[in-house]
């Protein structure tokens, strides 16, 4: 169970991390977002991960947590920007 | 992550005169040592991370033996399977018993040969736990043969094969290094994935599947280094431990493997090992038991040493239980070794990935799968840089060809390879002399088929077909499977069988795969330079026949 949480998590984390940057929020907005914004998005990405890894931690502990974990954000990772290729891909239909 | 593009950009311009920057320097480190091992290093990578799932590979390559349901009490399959070796094994110095466990229904024993010294005096067999006799399957190496190649190939002596991937996976971290340093943008850059611009798109996607497993692809490259470390820096070690027993004390600290000493000569039998055992399981759990090892049995100096499974700890460093054999007596219990030791036990299990549940294997087999992707594109990406320089499109350099048709026979071809092995597992006869033997052989001709394949057709060609018979070759054999034996996917499904309908199913994922890879490969066309686009638009080119490259005709056209 622990296994989808973080991986829940640290995909939120990720959306909120590339939703922070100004090419991303071009892309999916067609603006860039206010400064404020993108930091409160960053600062709430970065949140999540850390949130993410607590989560797996607690779980498993350190050894068998970490390994977990850093399998989780890889993929977490592939998975956003996957879902953001998809994105801009259907856009350009 | 805080960095913009243009924040830095200007000032950058203005205090950098030189020309070979380090970006440059590493870059060019980078890809050359990419490439000169590259090859190798994508058939590691793959070979490796199927081999996360080399037991279920295996279970699947001895169809004969039924799907474990439950796995059976360990205390009851080491007894009967000691009992079994008292007639397989007898007279043997030592036996040696690796126990079934959740993904594995087999149990195996090796055992010395009395009176035979050195590597040869090896003995191993597989038995069936609930029978405790040898398993009645066909004659297969399984999923180990992947797992052996990845480190130490074949056809070829094991020591020089175990240097040659040292030094490829040295070549790797450096590659990882400089990677790191070449990437100017890694942050800026770190969602980005450019659609359909040829070399930036590929540029991109290598940068994402290096990006974010980076984490697994230095672990792993590290860790597989230290595995074979006391074959590639020895001195350390020749140094410090000179006597016998200094290294018996060295090994004791790495390896639950004891060697038997000198046998009293007087005979007394074995207490139940299955008492022994059920110590064992009160200290770690019913099924978290890895091997029993028994010296001189039948001796009064006979030696139980029981050793405790992966899981739930990220360590191989050796944890076991030692009883005088006669006696059942608990001589020694070690469960911790020094720092040194430690640290390398942690570095091993990192790389094998044993301890993990269900989750983190697939974790590590789809990050790894990226890492194999991350040298694919690599690869890959050599030959799609300068295809657009090329003078002559139509006759490349002899290198350039070279390293496109290697390319589409290591990528393309392994793949078939892979799948051609388990081919051979099912349609070898099974009184085949040699079988194990000739499925490997099966698995090095069918991919010296696909070079062949490679040299011989037009480069796209070869790529699209091979690509689409990788995908007909993984997407077939569950269907062979239904064919040969009675465990079709649709059986497996209904009996709850997760072992062979996990493994069919991700066939077919990994076909559906090369299916999206070689119809990308078919609808693409390559890039023009922009001068030539322009003189390309001037005058209109018809369309190319559809069994004709599609890019080279109007580059051709372009360029003339």
């Amino acid at each position: 169970m622990s296994h989808a949480a973080v991986s829940v998590v640290s995909l939120l984390a990720f959306a909120l991390l590339a939703l922070a940057m100004d090419r991303h929020q071009q892309d999916l907005f067609g603006r860039e977002l206010e400064p404020r914004r993108s930091r409160a998005l960053r600062i709430g990405g970065w949140a999540a991960l850390l949130a993410s890894l607590t989560i797996a931690v607690d779980a498993q502990g350190w050894s068998l947590g970490l390994v977990a974990w850093c399998g989780h954000i890889s993929l977490s990772a592939g998975v956003v920007i996957l879902a953001l290729v998809a994105w801009e891909r259907r856009k350009a239909r | 992550m805080s960095r913009r593009p243009n924040d830095t950009k200007p000032a950058k311009a203005r205090t950098a005169p030189q020309p070979r920057g380090i970006r440059q320097t590493m870059s060019d480190l980078h890809i050359w040592a990419g490439l000169l091992v590259g090859w190798i290093l994508y058939a590691m990578f793959l070979t490796g991370t199927v081999s996360y799932f080399k037991d279920e590979i295996s279970q699947w390559m001895r169809p004969e033996l039924a799907h474990q349901a439950e796995v059976p009490d360990p205390a009851l399959v080491a007894a009967r399977i000691a009992g079994e070796l008292q007639t397989v094994a007898a007279g043997s110095p030592q036996w040696s018993i690796g126990l079934p466990d959740a993904r594995n229904n087999t149990a195996s024993a090796f055992w010395r040969k009395p009176g035979v010294e050195g590597r040869r005096a090896f003995q191993s067999a597989t038995f069936d736990p609930a029978t405790g006799h040898k398993v009645a399957a066909r004659d297969t190496g399984g999923g180990e043969f992947f797992y052996r190649f990845h480190f130490q190939f074949h056809y070829m002596p094991v020591l020089w094969a175990r240097w040659l991937a040292g030094f490829c996976a040295m070549f790797m971290l450096v590659a990882i290094v400089s990677g790191v340093i070449t990437h100017k943008k890694i942050f800026i850059d770190f969602f980005t994935f450019r659609w359909g611009k040829g070399q930036r798109s590929w540029l991109d996607a290598h940068n994402a599947l290096s990006v974010f497993g980076l984490p697994f692809h230095a672990m792993i490259t590290y860790t597989g280094l230290v595995t074979l470390m006391s074959l590639y820096m020895p001195w350390g070690e020749q140094a410090a431990f000179k006597t016998p027993a200094e290294r018996q004390q060295l090994r004791a600290e790495t390896s639950a493997f004891v060697q038997p000493g000198k046998p009293s000569g007087q005979a007394a039998a074995l207490a139940p090992i299955e008492d022994m055992v059920r110590q064992a399981q009160a200290r770690w759990g019913r099924d978290n038991i890895n091997r029993v090892t028994i010296t001189h049995p039948g001796d009064a100096s006979a030696r139980v040493s029981i050793t405790r499974g992966d899981e739930g700890r990220a360590s191989v460093s050796p944890q076991f239980l030692l009883f005088e054999g006669p006696t059942g007596r608990l001589l020694q219990a070690k469960d911790s070794v020094g720092p040194a030791a430690e640290t390398r036990g942690v570095m091993y299990a990192l790389h094998l990935g044993r301890f993990g549940d269900t989750v983190t294997r697939w974790l590590y087999f789809l990050v790894s799968l990226a890492g194999t992707a991350m040298v694919g594109t690599g690869l890959v990406l050599w030959t799609v840089k300068r295809r657009a320089k090329l003078p002559d499109p139509e006759r490349p350099y002899f290198g350039f060809r070279l390293v496109e048709r290697l390319n589409i026979a290591a990528i393309a071809g392994l793949s078939i390879a892979m799948a051609g092995m388990l081919w051979a597992n099912r349609l070898l006869p099974l009184g085949l002399a040699q079988r194990a033997e000739w499925e490997v052989h099966a698995f090095f001709i069918v991919w010296g088929a696909t070079l062949a394949w490679a040299l011989l057709r037009p480069a796209r060609r070869a790529w699209i077909e091979l690509l689409w018979t990788g995908a007909a070759a993984l997407a077939l054999l569950p269907l062979l499977n239904a064919l040969t034996t009675d465990r079709g996917l649709l059986a497996s499904l209904r009996a709850g069988d997760w072992i062979f309908a996990g493994l069919e199913l991700t066939l077919l994922a990994l076909a559906a795969l090369h299916v999206a890879l070689a119809i990308r490969t078919a609808r693409h066309k390559p890039k023009l330079r922009p001068q030539r686009q322009a003189a390309a638009a001037r005058r209109p080119a018809a369309p190319p026949p559809p069994d004709e490259p599609v890019g080279e005709p109007a580059l051709q056209e372009a360029a003339r």
